[in-house]
């Protein structure tokens, strides 16, 4: 059901649609074929990475199968081209393939016919609750209903009172007269999330959609569910009524909250983040993200968020501007070289930053580098047991030789023993890795660079606060091997800055000269040196990356559910055709 | 409900049941142990389905769909007596409500609600509790209910304090002798004096025989034999049968599965039932029959499951043949291996269409598949190849085989052959089932002289002759109608009402079809808006509710009759009908959409005047809610100016929509 295109050359089929005839791989379904050249038919219950069930009907269309001759073989008309046999009865073409010689009239009276047909009677009993309803500027049923909705209503009848407000589970609310029936949400939650907990009462008319009491909606999928409930009736428990969607500014990024780097959309405004959504990627994600990930943006806004850069100075550590703070900085690190410094970077830090760390750890001759591995529970579907977003990336530019981590122990040792003097820390929190606050207390130079105030904040001789995912612009390598690209969604708080500033200062303080004006440029450095980069920039990566590593074995990286391996995919098809 | 307290009895019927189904879709279970659940514990407990879910490795939801789907299932303890209360068309006609009325009366039970939710009401005093429901398919012997499992008929609705006593079942049945223009094949035993359903009298009668016939034959002679009778479904959709059949490859690999349809629920319908009652072991030789030729291994008989009595005379019927070595393994030595099995539903019409029978059949909602890609033949019952036939086609292969494909077409007309068992039923003297040769028999022939002609004073005014789906005739309209001439030309001809000849091709010609074979009789007393609104009730109450046209037209076309009979009814109505309908039919997932549309487009456009005159209100102003369907009831003037009121909605800028 993937529209990934698959290696073995696709045959070509001959469809007429809306009397042009159009060639299509082989296995096309007839609503996709008709949506890539201009006919987009509108659709409630398909979902092209769900099973078709065929039950909203608003998809209807004329379709035909050509004439076959007393030879059987097609009839051609004046055109040379297949006769067309229109059927009857208007045909739904979601659940189709298109085939050989194949009819489709998408605007013929009849379908609009219909179209007006299935608008009325989904909105018949639906509460007009627009003003007060999330879904509203997102709703395919306001959508639709603008084209095809009936100007009067001939409805007189009591509308079917059916449960407001439930707790489908502790993220998603349902409103159940607004639900349309379509299924997508049962099926999603079968088919991907490999979790059947929601399902169909009653029947008829008084259809509801409900989840048993004692089996909710809980998985860590669950929140997919609102994104593909194509009307209000799904709603996340967290982004209910707190924004209109339309004021929000969408952001195309990835989620860093594992290996995985699923696709998303951040919707922002004003510099706050309300919410991501996954954004399609077969190679990736597919068109889902896990619950964690998507929820896992709070630490932006936390009160712990490093605003101000600090620098030990007279006993103590104090607020400065930043230039002072990367001077002395810079004066902290030049006392030492080579075995006397350790830097510990993150898996969380992007390709960029890496970078130039690695080009920092040259200057100073270090060789004690590393990162700390982040393991958790991975599933089959999405998430990565690696919960580091770019630990392909760390491996690769900072040249680590053996696991992630594996550095750490001596570096630990090495503090305790006093043979490290200068310990620099980017996004890690030392006490996490071994080193406790008593010894990092005793360290002649502590650079910290990160995002939140931790235990050992206080004792840095530095302070430098970062920016988070959603601040900055970036690359990274997921655990299948591919460069994905960050973009920057809000504007870091405080005197907080993008981490590759930060680096870039430092290392033009240190070295005097770098050129380095922007990410981009960056990268461009970056891509001379590293060959797996070479003849990329941060805009050629595009919004759905490129694969720039082999896969590898270990990789706890899940293909996600549904579509190909990402080996066997030689072109990404285009985004699925959204009105 | 912990394990513990499960009798070891029900335990061992749980794991009969479980056994009937290939062990990778035990799911297929789920009704069955819900029925054996609600039997012994009276209702189902929310310890039920989890039990059952666990037993079958489903979630909760999953059975808890099923509970609310199928109304058979309670989920709330009914009374020591439960009587169900046919509403449908033919028992409305003959007296249900006020059956139902009575009853409660007597019973002490206030009837304010008999919706779709929670029908059951239960006496003050636990001992008796009503429901009404769809038809019980006995519309001939109407009215009728089921008092516990027993059947009774011909109920005088003054009377029904008998039904409160302990008495036995009452099916009852027409006299033995056939009327002289009946040619009874099928039903030649039925209502025999010296008859008994045990396997015995059937052998004495040369039972059986055709299948040791058959499986003599080879499967293409058998398929041979079927094609050349032209033998037609007799289940709604008249295909025909030998043309179903030879979609299954001969050399198909995966298992090929003949589903027996005995869900016998449209309206106005009640030949299988007797089928199964009288003669069982004449469904279980077709059945057999036809499993040899198709080499099905496996056949399940889904009867409806309003059928206790029948389910258990055919699993009695399948004991006897197992021990006289016609099913079982290596039947009749013929090293063939088949088991029937019977699969009862619960209470849902719709599981008499194919894939919704077989979704159920599965253990899910009733819900119809598209088509394509989910043709049974192809990808049915467990995506193998699937054969479904009606009782009656399946018990017609016997006489087939008996006879020869060829001698047998020769009965009835040619494309139309052999013979069918019309039922009855309605304003007519003598309701009841007529087994003629298909065609031989003119519907005046059925409804004046084999059904005893219209009651002291009345007149013809309606029938629908194909079960309630069928579009309605009108006695004063024309019909066109086609009939080939002996020298091949055709002739056109025009005929009145009377003249239609009962078969699948004339009575489309007509516009209307054979459908199931019931013939539903209104006379002049009848109000069409009636009519239809009960129509209207049955569609609006067994619409699954899966596509949009019909699950919300169904429910709206009924609300609107409702309104109608109420007093509520505006000048649009009649229109508005004749559209929501228009937008049904046609665009559905399965033909219950034509279903539900043809009695309201054929009963709108054919009886204007008693529309009309249900429909008087000015019609209200447009946005509503200015008037509730009560206002426009109680209102004895509508104005039309729009009245105050707050469109929320336009602010939301949808304006201009609903
Ligand atoms: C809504 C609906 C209800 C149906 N109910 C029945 C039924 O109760 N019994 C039956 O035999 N066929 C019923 N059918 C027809 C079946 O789908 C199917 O065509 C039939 O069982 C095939 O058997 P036949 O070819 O022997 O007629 C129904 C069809 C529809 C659309
Ligand atoms: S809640 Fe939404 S997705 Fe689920 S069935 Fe209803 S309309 Fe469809
Ligand atoms: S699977 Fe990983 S990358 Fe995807 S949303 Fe979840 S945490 Fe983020
Ligand atoms: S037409 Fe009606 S009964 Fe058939 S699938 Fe659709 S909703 Fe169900
Ligand atoms: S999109 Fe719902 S039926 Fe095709
Ligand atoms: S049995 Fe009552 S209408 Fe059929």
């Amino acid at each position: 059901m993937g529209v990934g295109v698959m290696a073995e050359k696709p045959q070509l089929i001959n469809v007429q649609i809306d009397g042009v005839w159009h060639q299509f791989p082989r296995g096309t379904r007839v609503i996709e074929a008709c949506a890539k050249v201009g006919a987009y038919v509108p659709r409630y219950c398909y979902h092209p990475k769900l099973s078709s069930p065929g039950n909203c009907r608003m998809c209807l269309i004329e379709m035909g199968l050509p004439r076959m001759g007393p030879d059987r073989k097609f009839e051609l008309g004046a055109d040379g081209k297949p006769v067309v046999n229109w059927m009857p009865r208007p045909q739904i073409c979601c659940a189709q393939d298109v085939a050989e010689g194949m009819g489709v009239r998408t605007s013929s009276p009849l379908v609009e016919e219909c179209r007006r047909g299935v608008m009325e009677f989904l909105l018949i009993n639906h509460p007009l609750d627009c003003p007060i309803c999330d879904q509203a500027g997102e709703c395919r049923l306001q959508e639709f209903s603008v084209e095809y909705g009936r100007a009067d209503s001939r409805f007189l009848e009591n509308k079917v009172k059916k449960p407001k407000r439930v707790r489908l589970g502790s993220r998603v609310t349902l409103d159940d007269e607004r639900c349309i029936l379509c299924s997508r949400c049962i099926r999603f939650c079968q088919e991907i999330a490999k979790d059947d907990v929601l399902g169909f009462t009653e029947r008829g008319g008084h259809t509801t959609l409900t989840a048993h009491p004692d089996k909710p909606l809980e998985n860590n999928y669950s929140l997919n569910t609102v994104d593909i409930c194509p009307v209000g009736a799904l709603t996340s428990s967290d982004f209910r009524f707190e924004m209109r969607v339309w004021f929000l500014k969408e952001t195309k990024s990835i989620c860093t909250s594992c290996a995985t780097g699923c696709n998303t959309i951040i919707g922002s405004r004003e510099d706050v983040v309300y919410r991501q959504t996954p954004r399609e990627n077969v190679a990736v994600n597919s068109a889902w993200m896990c619950d964690y990930g998507r929820l896992n943006f709070e630490y932006l806004t936390s009160p712990e968020r490093l605003l101000e850069p600090e620098v030990f100075s007279v006993e103590k550590l104090q607020p400065a501007d930043w230039k002072t703070v990367i001077s002395h900085t810079a004066l902290q690190l030049q006392h030492f070289s080579g075995w006397d410094i350790a830097i510990v970077a993150s898996g969380r830090m992007t390709n960029e930053e890496l970078w130039l760390t690695t080009r920092l750890a040259q200057y100073l001759n270090v060789s004690l580098i590393d990162i700390v591995p982040r393991k958790g529970e991975g599933d089959d579907i999405l998430l990565s047991q690696d919960r580091n977003p770019n630990t392909n990336g760390a491996k690769l530019i900072l040249g680590l030789q053996s696991k992630p981590g594996a550095n750490l122990e001596t570096i630990a040792s090495g503090v305790a023993e006093g043979r490290i003097k200068s310990l620099v820390v980017l996004g890690e929190d030392p006490t996490k890795f071994g080193i406790p606050i008593e010894q990092l207390k005793r360290l002649p130079s502590f650079v910290v660079i990160n995002i939140l105030r931790s235990s050992c904040t206080a004792y840095a001789t530095a302070v430098l606060p970062a920016a988070t995912y959603a601040e900055k612009r970036g690359s990274m390598i997921n655990g299948r091997g591919r460069l994905q690209r960050l973009n920057c969604a809000v504007r870091p708080p405080g005197q907080a800055r993008q981490d590759w500033e930060i680096l870039r200062d430092l290392l033009q303080e240190l070295t005097g000269h770098n050129g380095l004006g922007s990410v981009e440029d960056v990268f461009r450095q970056m891509a001379e040196s590293i060959p797996q980069f070479a003849g990329l920039s941060l805009s050629r990566i595009g919004d759905l990356g490129v694969k720039v590593m082999v896969m590898p074995e270990d990789s706890t990286t899940p293909v996600p559910p549904g579509e190909p391996v990402d080996e066997e995919i030689i072109e990404l098809p285009p985004l699925h055709a959204r009105k | 409900m912990t394990a513990a307290k499960i009798p070891a009895e029900l335990k061992r019927q749980v794991n009969a049941a479980v056994a009937q189904y290939p062990a990778e879709h035990k799911r297929s279970a789920a009704l069955p142990l819900l029925h054996l659940w609600q039997e012994h514990f009276g209702f189902i407990t929310d310890e039920g389905m989890k039990w059952i879910a666990e037993k079958l490795e489903l979630q909760p939801i999953n059975i808890l769909e099923l509970v609310t789907f199928y109304p058979m299932l309670r989920q709330k303890g009914a009374g020591k007596t439960h009587i169900r209360v046919c509403r449908t068309l033919s028992c409305a006609m003959a007296g249900g409500y006020r059956l139902m009325e009575n009853l409660c009366e007597i019973a002490g039970i206030v009837r304010e609600h008999d919706g779709i939710h929670n029908p059951v009401l239960v006496s003050p005093d636990g001992n008796i509790s009503i429901e009404f429901v769809e038809c019980l398919a006995s519309c001939g012997t109407a009215p009728v209910c089921m008092v516990n499992d027993d059947l009774h008929e011909n109920v005088d609705p003054n009377f029904t304090a008998d039904l409160l006593r302990p008495q036995p079942s009452t099916l009852t049945f027409q006299p033995p002798s056939p009327h002289p223009l009946e040619r009874r094949l099928v039903f030649k035993n039925i209502g025999r004096k010296d008859w008994t359903i045990d396997i015995d009298c059937y052998l004495r009668d040369g039972g059986y025989k055709q299948l040791k016939k058959a499986v003599t034959m080879s499967r293409v002679d058998i398929l041979n034999e079927v094609k050349a009778s032209a033998l037609r479904g007799r289940g709604g959709a008249g295909f025909p049968t030998g043309v179903k059949w030879s979609f299954i490859k001969t050399d198909e690999k995966k298992p090929v599965y003949l589903i027996c349809n005995a869900d016998e629920s449209e309206p106005g319908t009640f030949k299988d039932r007797y089928i199964i009652h009288q003669d069982p072991h004449q469904l279980l030789e077709g059945i057999l029959i036809s499993c040899y030729a198709l080499s099905a291994h496996t056949a399940y008989i889904y009867i409806r499951g309003e059928f206790p009595e029948g389910a258990k005379i055919l699993e009695r019927a399948i004991e006897e043949a197992r021990e006289n070595n016609f099913l079982g393994e290596n039947i009749l030595g013929s090293k063939f291996d088949v088991e029937v099995y019977i699969h009862r539903g619960a209470g849902a019409y719709i599981c008499g269409e194919e894939t919704g029978l077989i979704e159920s059949l599965e253990g899910k909602r009733a819900y119809p598949r598209i088509k394509p890609p989910y043709f049974p033949a192809v990808l049915g019952l467990y995506m193998c190849p699937t054969i479904v036939n009606n009782v009656e086609t399946l018990c017609h292969v016997k006489h087939i085989i008996a006879m020869g494909g060829a001698e047998y077409s020769k009965l009835g007309r040619p494309g139309n052959t052999g013979t069918r068992i019309v039922c009855v039923s309605g304003d007519v003297v003598r309701p009841g089932y007529f087994e003629i040769e298909v065609g031989k028999v003119t519907m005046g022939q059925l409804i004046y002289e084999m059904a005893g002609g219209m009651k002291f004073g009345r007149q013809l005014r309606a029938v629908i002759p194909g079960g309630s789906s069928a579009r309605v005739l009108r006695v004063d309209e024309r019909f066109k109608i086609k009939e080939k001439q002996p020298a091949g030309s055709t002739i056109e001809r025009e005929i009145s009402i009377d003249e239609i000849p009962m078969d699948f091709d004339s009575l489309a010609a007509c516009g209307s079809m054979a459908g199931s074979g019931g013939v539903i009789v209104l006379d002049d007393s009848r109000d069409m808006v009636w009519a239809l609104n009960n129509i209207n009730e049955f569609y609006a109450h067994e619409s699954c509710g899966q596509c949009t046209p019909c699950r919300e037209g169904a429910l709206w076309m009924k609300k609107i009759t409702d309104r109608m009979l109420l007093g509520g009814g505006v000048m649009q109505d009649p229109a508005t009908l004749k559209t929501v309908a228009d937008n049904i039919a046609g665009r559905t997932i399965c033909a219950f959409g034509e279903a539900c549309a043809w009695p309201t487009q054929s009963f709108v456009e054919k009886f204007p005047e008693d529309f009309a005159a249900r429909a008087t209100k000015s019609a209200p102003p447009p946005l509503p809610p200015e008037y509730t369907p009560e206002e426009l009831i109680t209102e004895e003037k509508i104005p039309i100016v729009p009245l105050a009121h707050n469109p929320g909605w336009e602010k939301a800028g949808a304006s201009g929509v609903v």
